[in-house]
């Protein structure tokens, strides 16, 4: 016998002394259908999968010292994934552009009460196969599908995996973050040129379920807890409006700073908004700039990252930078890029890029990307490309979405390492030798992936927030405002000169086609040979009409 | 009267719970006192807003939806939404009323924070004001360079207000309910035929607030609950049949106990189970007589969405604004009905035949204090519901305005609509002059509707396919498509028949009613803008109610969709008596 049978037999007999779990729920309905789809399906369906994820949330936010919301809650959304066709070509062939969606999210029993859920599985498996066969019957003709460059198969050959671990439940008192987001967010009213603040708490739970007609079963879970701070001003001379955030991420809420952490970060919120507001707007500079190592993990990962994912390579629509580029120097070959998912902790944090197993159940794995600068392999699903027909366990999506090749935790690696103040020395000569009057030094940027709730923010954007100039002659860095940066700067990733010894993490919410999913970068700060950076184009904003409303008796 | 009592009882213990004198409302006072502060709001050389309205909706809502006695979402959320208004220009000619025309949104803090209150009114505020004065240059340009409709006014005078009602949330006892829904949703459990089925709950409780600048301050108890038991099956040429049991009440305690809403699931799950079997109907041109319900329901459509006269907004090329027409517009004092039968609307009405009637409310969302509307006078059209948006052959507001609407303007809905007849038929004959009608026209058989599907139930791909062979059949609305029909046959034998639709419903089938019963019955329902008050259509609702007898139609015409169905499920359905 093989040991996937052993472990079989063994799931069996255990099952018979308890009450179906979600999981065997699961896997027993679904076998129930493929065995028909499969056997009598015309198409024949060859794969089937059934996902769930599990999700409760505890949220407060406050603003000024009130509530604007509080709750806890409890979801569960099911997806479920039907391939008619073989490996070769099945309904998830993209022809002309178009990107098949078949899921759709659907809210499923609490309980695991089996009766709903596996009428509701049977209603949404019949309604993906439909989708499924017309798709497939439709493509099968289409003329463009015999001129398609790439090769490769529609889906991956990989082995069934069984896990579980018991599901953890939230720790979360809704009280105690009630008061603790109406305190933090009071602070802020004591600064008149705040416009709008909010401090928010989120705590998650999240229990994934998965299996399919392979065999894998996979049941697993992780914990999400963050706090947001935000606050807008507007720079009264112009209406140039700002926005700053500060966000802190943990595992579990008794894994967050203290308030004293929390609450100076408040302060340095509100003094960087003064500050900015009163800054002179910058000038259009080409030029040498050091990021830090935050922005230089934003950049990283909205510049560099999106581009090395699996379904981009595929896709004639999209710039397809990287597609020819394996066994090629694409970083200066002191960097090495690696995407490492099976990582917890890294420089004092958690991170959000952490999990056991991908959205396909395949087992997470270290990938180095990017080695000594020369690039290696992409971030696969389940989605081959050609020359890479497996996963590498990076097949991730939100509920409702399907899944593609996306990142998890970024690390960058350096050889040419220093500590931060010669890098600064090391800016200033490189300022020096091009002749320019100042170099830049971006302090905090944001991108397609952070926490502000940007609508609209694409990936491959990053927009600067604090950028201070640095000058040669030993004065003051002073701060700017108003910057843009021109262009995608994929250019200046081949002119990276050197990095700091000390590395830092940032995490966020990575939003593109399958979703929004939790990612980190780990990097160093960078010192780039030429940056572009322009003003932001005019707005009309002007800043508020009448002054900010005054409560004598409430003063904070 | 025991439940009226019950209710009363509980509303003045939450009273004592939660105090919320007038002066108390730190709401109410942040509205008030920021309102003040924004008439002083203009930008140098231009003009001072000359109308603004704070609107907010306090509310605490609990939800619950279960399936086959597993509960499937479960939620309270207390929010607040805000609605700021500013106009610049003159009622004449204003900010409103134009495609770019908006209401600014957003959240307001839940505590009684006054600062941070007020705060929120202050930024909407500043941005309402800044739009408005944007998009009013704007319109003024559209009017110069591009032809536009008729000039009407923007806005129409109105004395202001003031009725401030008590108020306080009452605690809603989630396990009861929790308890309830889930027995009531396993009902269906043993009716196979119903592959899909839910039972949803929902208590809202709400306080409508409104603050303007000509002095009118309302704070209004604007509470709804309902409960939805809904189930669909499949038959066997793959067309989905489906049944629903609608129950809503302003008073949560009003909604039918656990016997009751389980006899209802069991009514569903039957009629289910009976169309999945029955025939489908098949193309028809004859007598229809739609029984009470069924007849208010009609009427709620017909009449309901007509009795409101849309207006478009000023337009300019590359920026369409199609606005749904109103059948009866430019039909004043023309005969619509019968002259034996008479509609009033009358949200004074608290309640008839000792039910309470949802369509009441004392003061509408822009302060105007509503009276008994006769809108049909012996078969004749006499009046619209305005509100304080003029319309073409409407005057001045009747205090309709019940739901946020578009382009700056609010929405009007019918409150208790009841229908009279000065000539009524014995109940029991309808059914035989139905009978007499079908076999003067050599027919088999005369058809009889019990239920339409209103408020719509259907699913998306349901609507898609509706709207596309309207789109193809050239009109513009439907009626929501009949769920529960008959064929009365010459013996009385009733044979029900599915996936029938209404072809060609207008305003106009309405002259041809030849007989009304005289036993009038209530439906009530969850209103709203969206088309068929689609359930989950739209953000905003309110109840209303209609008062109707049976009606006899001499010709209407159905049809039987034509459209490809999708296969029935290749995969037989779960053997859900083998779970446990």
């Amino acid at each position: 016998m093989t040991r996937a049978a052993l472990v079989l037999l063994g799931a069996a007999s255990c099952a018979a002394a308890q009450a179906p779990n979600l999981l065997s729920i699961l896997a027993v309905e679904l076998q129930r259908n493929f065995r028909i789809l499969s056997e009598k399906g015309d198409p024949q369906a060859y794969f089937m999968a059934y996902s769930v994820v599990e999700q409760e949330t505890g949220r407060a936010a406050a603003s000024m010292g009130a509530l604007l919301q509080s709750g806890v809650q409890r979801s569960r959304t099911l997806d479920v994934s039907v391939r008619v066709g073989s490996h070769k070509l099945d309904n998830y062939r993209r022809v002309r552009g178009e990107r098949p969606q078949f899921a759709q999210p659907i809210a499923i029993s609490l309980d695991d009460a089996p009766a709903p859920i596996v009428q509701r599985l049977w209603w949404e498996t019949d309604r993906a196969y439909r989708a499924a066969s017309e798709r497939f019957i439709r493509i099968k003709t289409d003329e463009q599908l015999k001129a398609a460059e790439d090769p490769s198969d529609d889906f991956s050959v990989e082995e069934a995996v069984r896990y579980s671990e018991p599901p953890g439940r939230l720790k979360f008192s809704l009280s105690d973050w009630e008061s603790k987001v109406r305190k933090i967010s009071r602070l802020f009213a004591r600064h008149a040129h705040v416009t709008q603040s909010q401090v928010s708490v989120v705590a998650e739970r999240q229990t994934k379920y998965f299996v399919n007609s392979e065999g894998t079963r996979v049941q697993h879970g992780r914990g999400f807890a963050r706090i947001t701070l935000t606050a807008g001003a507007v720079a009264p001379v112009d209406g140039m409006s700002f926005s700053l955030f500060e966000t802190f991420d943990a595992e579990d809420v008794s894994r967050l700073p203290s308030d004293a952490v929390i609450e100076k970060a408040v302060e340095k919120l509100a003094a960087d908004l003064d500050r900015l507001i009163q800054a002179p707007v910058v000038d259009p500079y080409v030029g040498p700039a050091i990021l830090s190592g935050r922005a230089a993990g934003v950049f990283f990962h909205e510049i560099f990252g999106h581009r090395i994912e699996g379904h981009r390579q595929k896709d004639e629509a999209e710039g397809q930078t990287f597609t020819k580029s394996v066994g090629q120097k694409i970083l200066p070959e002191f960097l090495s890029v690696i995407f490492d998912p099976t990582v917890r902790n890294a420089e004092g944090a958690d991170l959000n890029g952490f999990y056991r197993y991908d959205d396909e159940g395949v087992p997470a794995r270290r990938v180095p990307v990017v080695e000594d600068g020369v690039l290696k392999t992409f971030l696969m699903s389940r989605s081959p490309i050609q020359g890479f027909p497996k996963s590498n366990g990076h097949g991730r999506k939100a509920p409702g979405s399907e899944p593609v090749g996306r990142q998890s935790n970024l690390f960058v690696e350096s050889k040419r390492q220093m500590p931060f103040s010669e890098l600064r020395t090391m800016l200033i000569e490189e300022v020096r030798r091009q002749g320019k009057p100042y170099g830049l030094y971006f302090d905090t940027v944001t991108g397609g992936f952070t926490t502000t709730g940007r609508r609209g923010v694409q990936a491959f954007t990053v927009i600067p927030l604090i950028v201070y100039r640095v000058y040669p002659d030993g004065r003051p860095d002073e701060l700017v405002r108003g910057v843009d940066i021109v262009g995608t700067p994929l250019a200046s990733f081949e002119k990276i000169l050197a990095t700091s010894d000390r590395r830092e993490v940032f995490n966020g919410v990575c939003g593109a086609e399958s979703g929004l999913v939790p990612v980190s970068a780990v990097a160093p700060a960078i010192l780039v040979g030429s940056i572009e950076v322009q003003r932001k184009p005019r707005t009309q904003d002007r800043p508020p009409i009448l002054p900010r409303p005054v409560v004598p008796e409430e003063a904070p | 009267m025991k439940l009226l009592l019950r209710s009363l009882l509980a509303s003045i213990l939450a009273l004592l719970l939660y105090p919320a004198q007038a002066k108390d409302d730190v709401l109410l006072r942040a509205a008030s006192e920021e309102l003040e502060r924004a008439k002083k709001l203009q930008f140098p050389a231009l003009a001072a807003p000359y109308y603004i309205e704070y609107a907010v909706d306090d509310a605490l809502s609990f939800s619950l939806a279960a399936s086959l006695g597993g509960i499937v979402t479960l939620r309270t959320n207390r929010f607040r939404v805000p609605r700021i208004q500013v106009r610049v220009g003159t009622p004449a000619l204003d900010n409103t009323n134009f495609v770019l025309s908006d209401t600014i949104s957003g959240s307001l803090p839940v505590d009684d924070h006054l600062l941070a209150l007020r705060h929120s009114f202050w930024l909407a505020t500043d941005t309402a004001y800044k739009n408005a004065v944007e998009v009013f240059a704007r319109k003024r340009a559209a009017i110069t360079n591009f032809v536009n409709p008729e000039r009407l006014d923007d806005f129409s005078r109105a004395a202001p207000t003031v009725k401030v009602l008590p108020a306080g949330f009452r605690k809603v006892d989630e396990s009861r309910w929790v308890s309830r829904i889930r027995a009531v949703s396993a009902v269906f459990a043993a009716y196979p035929k119903v592959l899909t089925s839910s039972v949803e709950l929902e208590i809202g409780q709400s306080y409508a607030y409104m603050v303007n600048s000509e002095g009118s301050k309302l704070r209004l108890p604007d509470h709804l609950s309902h409960i939805r038991i809904r189930a669909a099956g499949l038959a066997g040429d793959g067309s989905v049949v489906r049944d629903a049991a609608l129950f809503q009440a302003a008073d949560p305690e009003s909604l039918p106990g656990e016997s009751e809403l389980r006899a209802a699931a069991v009514r569903v799950a039957e009629n289910v189970t009976a169309l999945a079997a029955a025939e489908p109907g098949a193309d028809y041109t004859g007598p229809v007589l739609f029984e009470a319900t069924a007849a208010a329901q009609l009427l709620a459509q017909l009449l309901g969405r007509n009795l409101a006269i849309p207006r478009a907004p000023v337009s300019f090329p590359g920026r369409p604004a199609p606005v749904l027409e109103s059948e009866l517009d430019g039909r004043l004092h023309s005969r619509i009905l019968p002259e034996h039968i008479t509609v009033v609307d009358d949200p004074t009405l608290k309640e008839w035949k000792g039910r309470p009637l949802l369509g009441h409310y004392e003061v509408d969302l822009e302060g105007v204090v509503p009276g008994p509307l006769r809108v049909v006078d012996r078969g004749v059209l006499e009046a619209y519901l305005l509100t304080r948006q003029p319309v073409r052959g409407g005057g001045p507001s009747n205090g309709r305005a019940r739901l946020p609407g578009a382009f700056g303007a609010k929405a009007a809905l019918i409150s208790n609509l009841i229908v009279t007849s000065s000539q009524p038929a014995p109940a029991a004959e309808m059914k035989k002059r139905l009978l007499d009608l079908a076999q003067k026209r050599k027919l088999d058989y005369g058809l009889l509707i019990r239920k339409l599907d209103f408020p719509s139930t259907a699913s998306l791909d349901e609507l898609r396919r509706l709207s596309a062979s309207l789109a193809k059949a050239g009109s513009a609305r439907a009626v929501s498509a009949p769920l529960l029909v008959y064929r009365v046959h010459p013996d009385g034998r009733e044979e029900p028949v599915r996936n029938l639709r209404f072809k060609d419903l207008s305003v106009r089938v309405l002259r041809d009613i030849v007989a009304v019963s005289g036993d009038p019955q209530l439906f009530d329902f969850v209103n709203s803008t969206a088309p068929m008050a689609l359930v989950g259509g739209a953000n905003y609702v309110a109840g209303s109610a209609v008062v109707a007898p049976s009606m006899l139609f001499e010709e209407l015409q159905l049809e039987r969709p034509k459209e490809q169905l999708p296969k029935p499920p290749l995969v037989p359905p779960p053997p859900l008596a083998a779970l446990k």
